[in-house]
């Protein structure tokens, strides 16, 4: 009982240190006058009987240190002791501390920032039920598992009933697509997602109203049925209680109201999804080579990953085995949920998280050097000091926590830079981080765990830039200061040090240089490329026509591309008007493989695959994408005309080549397939479909008359800047399609612009923080040169008084930092080869050892180390031989 | 001077104190140290600090409370009484001691002590 007690007493004691010593002084004096009381009797002088009582008591101190000793916890009680020391003596210093703690909270800011958006972009928490049991299931070629691929519904059934490992598997549709909601107010397009009933059991997550789809209710026909997330129900619905069981339009048509989602219910899927819809399965859906879905799955109790991986390769295995022809060589994949496509962002992140870790070392190298510079000037005191007692691990953690209080007061304003930094930088992230499927970003980036963070690296670093400091103060012996003046000379252990740290500086700013280099050089070339296409003066802007079948039959509304040219062409202004399945440059895309007619038929996996999408009349001309032969599609191209097909150059000359392709006929999938051959009727010029970083491949368009898709983008070229018209055309559209709202308007200037968005946003954060490692780096090169400027006086004195004149201080001075940056520059140089290949994928036609980019860094490195030395130098110029010699 | 001082085993400050607070009642530092010195039939010359620590260890522990009051002098001082639980744990050290200083005597006095 009284030994817990006791170690709360001594606690408590710690923490009301003040009153304890009160207590403890005034029973000590006491004690005290009640000795003196006897001497006073004795007939002792009040002075003689005081010396007295202190002679007779044996020493104050030395019982005060015991009763301490017993009272508190000893180490908690130094620590504080050398909190207080340190702040005392960093307040007696300000210019130092500043400098310090403001470097630090720059470093700090940096790291913290970067750690706040991977935090809020990679580090949440699946927003599911146990998350871990979740995973994503994908066919993938035996060959080459790293390439997964989307899935059939025959196969999942397949999987379905041959699986053991899951207590479910769901399919969602792989493209979201908006579905547009009338009735009641102005229609809205919410975007939305078919899926199948299992598809929320997987998840985990009830519904808070109604139920969630039903196993007959996957069927078309059958499937006129919603549930609606939270958000949609609240904001369209004014949360109206009574909503299950009311009908609403949807695309048009009365959908029942089965289920609303609770709030805590988020899917991400190329955006938040606010409404679902039974899977509805289309004649397109039951072909077992239509890979249009995205399965997921949860593992059953004690079932391990490992377990379900090797069931789903067999299961894959064999059913690769009863269709070669539709499944060749094929496995299925089992992924976590919770890595879905988090490498992507990982390798984007990555190098920025070692970029600020580069800031954050120069901040550190930075401020070890203030420190080393500053242990010189105080050796004096702490030879005082261990002349008075103190031990060396006394004054080494003494040492220490001046570092680690430094390193505090600049993460504490580190985390103000890092909350405003995060802030601004998480609404510019590109989709590309920002984007998650399943896991949405979290807004609040600075929580515990950025907090738990900046504490560690603030330790971390405090130890770091404080330790060699402190290992220093005891190189020399500490006992010397007293004895003599520190004579300062060049080349002496501390001032390799402080060099070598000017050197390390300059190699990671060389190295975080270089990255923003490459970055600016990537984004400049992806700029100059020829996009193949005239964005001036066209607005795009995407709809979703009602489609049954939603990517192999006839639109529903066959008018549909007839209708724009009628309607927004007849606008004042509008000079053409198309629309693309998929809007060029924004990486939309899907594939296929093609039979052509006359060759034979090389086995379903060598089958030849080409770009895929649909057109409307004249969309060509609209983005100024020019032909090269033949015509582009017209309204004649209807669902009874003939099948026609719009290649790219590309497609012409690798099936066609050295003859006119307009003619020939394809199909699309197998040679014996009853799909129908399709006639080249023109070829238009290669241009950036998927985006200026992707390469042109060979691709096929069919007219949207005759093979409909379910997501169209409108492009409308106009004859000045087309925004003031944005109201008039999509009035215009609105005729045409009176129940869909129209979304994503946007010029396809900006579509160009932000192809290039997450390679300029790695580029200006890079750029960002090259420049403040520059700005360190210099801050800290001119700070060493001007100490050892100030070391090197006597010496300069003496080479003063024996000749040299200033060019030669000058040349010394400067060369000597030279050489060391010039070995900087070479082990930067170094590791920027190593390390910029970390950009990987975000390099544009630029590597990571381009000279140009490295050489120009190195040279302008090495002017900023001229340029901070020469101030400092200039000092040394004007040393005074007689003031220098006197000084020593 | 410091060769005459009397190390004290470790921990026997802590029971000599509680003894004495037991048979004499309350007592301020000043008088458990004269206290000591007078009982003691050798010069005691205990470093009063010491007292100190070994007061603060015990009222940490509960076995003891102090309590500021007035001497017959009229001087303030800290009296310290013992409370139940001390009493208990006298009960016990006490025990505790005795086997010890009989094992310990065994030890280098030989069987016969």
């Amino acid at each position: 009982m009284s030994e817990p007690r006791r170690v709360f007493m001594r606690l408590l004691s710690f923490l009301r240190i003040g009153r304890a010593e009160r207590e403890l002084a005034r029973e000590l004096d006491a004690h005290l006058r009640q000795i003196e009381d006897g001497f006073l009797r004795q007939g002792l002088s009040p002075d003689e009987a005081r010396l007295a009582a202190r002679r007779a008591f044996g020493g104050i101190e030395q019982a005060k240190e015991l009763q301490r000793d017993a009272r508190s916890i000893r180490w908690l009680d130094e620590l504080r002791q050398n909190v207080r020391y340190a702040v005392r003596t960093l307040r007696r210093a300000p210019g130092f501390t500043a400098a310090a703690i403001l470097t630090l909270a720059l470093g700090i800011g940096a790291n913290t920032t970067m750690f706040g958006i991977i935090n809020a972009t990679l580090l949440q928490r699946l927003p599911f039920p146990e998350p871990e049991r979740l995973v994503m299931l994908w066919q993938a070629s035996s060959q080459d598992s790293s390439t997964f691929n989307i899935v059939s519904m025959p196969n999942y059934q397949d999987w379905l009933e041959r699986s053991r490992s899951f207590s479910g598997i769901g399919l969602q549709d792989s493209s979201g697509r908006g579905y547009s909601v009338t009735g009641q107010g102005e229609g809205e397009r919410v975007p939305g997602l078919r899926v199948t009933a299992s598809f929320f059991q997987v998840l985990g997550v009830p519904p808070m109203l109604g139920r969630t789809f039903l196993k007959e209710e996957e069927d078309a026909g059958r499937d006129r049925v919603v549930v609606l997330s939270h958000s949609l129900w609240t904001r369209r619905y004014a949360a109206d209680p009574t909503i299950v069981g009311k009908t609403i339009l949807v695309d048009g048509k009365a959908f029942l109201v089965v289920g609303v989602m609770p709030v805590s219910f988020v899917q991400e899927y190329g955006g938040r999804r606010e409404l679902w819809v039974p899977v509805g399965w289309t004649e397109g859906d039951r072909d077992r080579t239509s890979n249009s879905f995205v399965a997921l799955a949860r593992l059953k109790p004690g079932v391990s990953f490992e377990q379900a991986r090797s069931e789903m390769e067999t299961i894959g295995r064999a059913l690769s085995a009863e269709y070669p022809i539709q499944n060749p060589k094929q496995i299925v994949a089992v992924e976590p949920m919770s890595d879905y496509g988090q490498a992507r962002k990982r390798s984007q992140l990555a190098p920025m998280l070692a970029v600020v870790g580069f800031v954050l070392l120069i901040a550190c190298a930075n401020v070890a050097n203030l420190m080393l510079a500053r242990a010189a000037s105080r050796s004096r005191e702490l030879a005082v000091r261990v002349a008075l007692g103190a031990g060396r691990g006394r004054i080494v953690r003494q040492l220490l926590t001046e570092s680690v209080v430094l390193a505090c007061a600049g993460a504490i304003g580190g985390l103000v830079l890092a909350y405003w930094g995060a802030r601004a930088i998480l609404p510019v992230l590109p989709s590309s981080i920002s984007a998650s499927d399943f896991r949405p970003v979290d807004a609040v980036a600075i929580d515990l765990r950025v907090l738990a963070f900046t504490s560690v690296i603030a330790l971390g670093s405090g130890i770091l830039f404080g330790l060699a400091p402190a290992l220093a103060a005891f190189r020399n012996n500490l006992a010397n200061p007293l004895r003599q003046n520190a004579r300062g000379s060049t080349g002496d252990g501390k001032s390799r040090l402080r060099y070598g740290l000017v050197a390390l500086e300059v190699a990671m700013t060389l190295i975080v240089l270089a990255g923003a280099g490459v970055m600016l050089v990537s984004v400049s070339r992806l700029l100059g490329v020829d996009p193949g296409l005239d964005p001036r003066n066209v607005l795009a802007m995407s709809i979703s026509p009602p489609q049954k079948e939603l990517y192999y039959g006839p639109p529903d509304n066959a008018q549909f591309c007839d209708g724009l040219t009628r309607e927004v062409g007849a606008i004042p202004g509008v000079l053409s008007v198309g629309a693309f399945g998929h809007l060029p440059l924004t990486g939309a895309r899907a594939g296929r493989a093609v039979s052509i007619e006359g060759r034979p038929d090389p086995g379903s996996e060598n089958m030849p695959r080409a770009v895929y999408s649909v057109a409307c009349p004249t969309s060509f001309a609209t983005l100024g994408i020019p032909l090269v032969e033949g015509r582009e599609f017209t309204a004649r191209d209807a669902l009874n005309a003939p099948a026609v097909a719009v290649i790219n150059r590309r497609f012409a000359r690798e099936h066609w080549p050295g003859e006119p392709a307009v003619g020939k006929r394809f199909k699309i999938g197998f040679l014996n397939s009853d799909n129908p051959w399709m006639t080249v009727v023109g070829v238009v010029e290669n241009f950036h479909h998927g985006g200026l970083d992707v390469d042109q491949q060979p691709s096929i368009y069919r007219p949207y008359q005759q093979a409909a898709w379910p997501v169209m983008s409108i492009v409308v070229k106009t004859s000045s800047a087309p925004e003031p018209l944005t109201k008039a055309i999509t009035k215009a559209v609105a005729v045409v399609e009176p129940h869909q709202p129209v979304s994503g308007v946007r010029t396809m200037e900006a579509v160009l612009g932000s192809s290039v968005r997450s390679r300029r946003f790695t580029m200006y954060l890079l750029s960002g923080f090259a420049l403040l490692a520059l700005i360190l780096a210099a801050v800290g090169i001119a700070g060493v040169v001007g100490y050892s400027v100030v070391q090197r006086t006597p010496e300069i004195g003496v080479r003063v008084a024996l000749g040299a004149r200033r060019a030669d201080v000058l040349r010394l001075i400067l060369g000597h930092s030279l050489a060391w940056a010039i070995g900087g520059v070479v082990v930067g140089v170094a590791g920027a080869i190593w390390l910029l290949t970390l950009l990987g994928s975000m390099l544009y036609d630029v590597t990571p050892y381009d000279p140009i980019v490295l050489g120009s860094v190195s040279v302008a490195l090495l002017a900023v180390v001229l340029a901070a030395s020469y101030l400092p130098a200039r000092r040394a110029t004007r040393v005074d031989a007689v003031t220098a010699l006197r000084q020593s | 001077m410091a060769s005459e001082r009397v190390e004290l085993l470790q921990g026997t400050l802590d029971l000599i104190v509680l003894r004495a607070l037991s048979t004499m009642g309350p007592q301020h530092a000043y008088g458990l140290a004269a206290r000591l010195e007078q009982v003691a039939d050798d010069p005691f010359p205990l470093n009063q600090g010491t007292m100190y620590a070994a007061l603060t260890r015990l009222e940490q522990k509960g076995w003891i409370k102090g309590t500021w009051q007035r001497t017959e002098s009229n001087r303030e001082a800290k009296y310290y009484a013992i409370t139940k639980a001390g009493l208990r744990a006298l009960d016990d050290q006490v025990e505790r001691w005795r086997k010890l200083s009989g094992l310990v005597n065994k030890l280098i006095l030989g069987p016969s002590a």
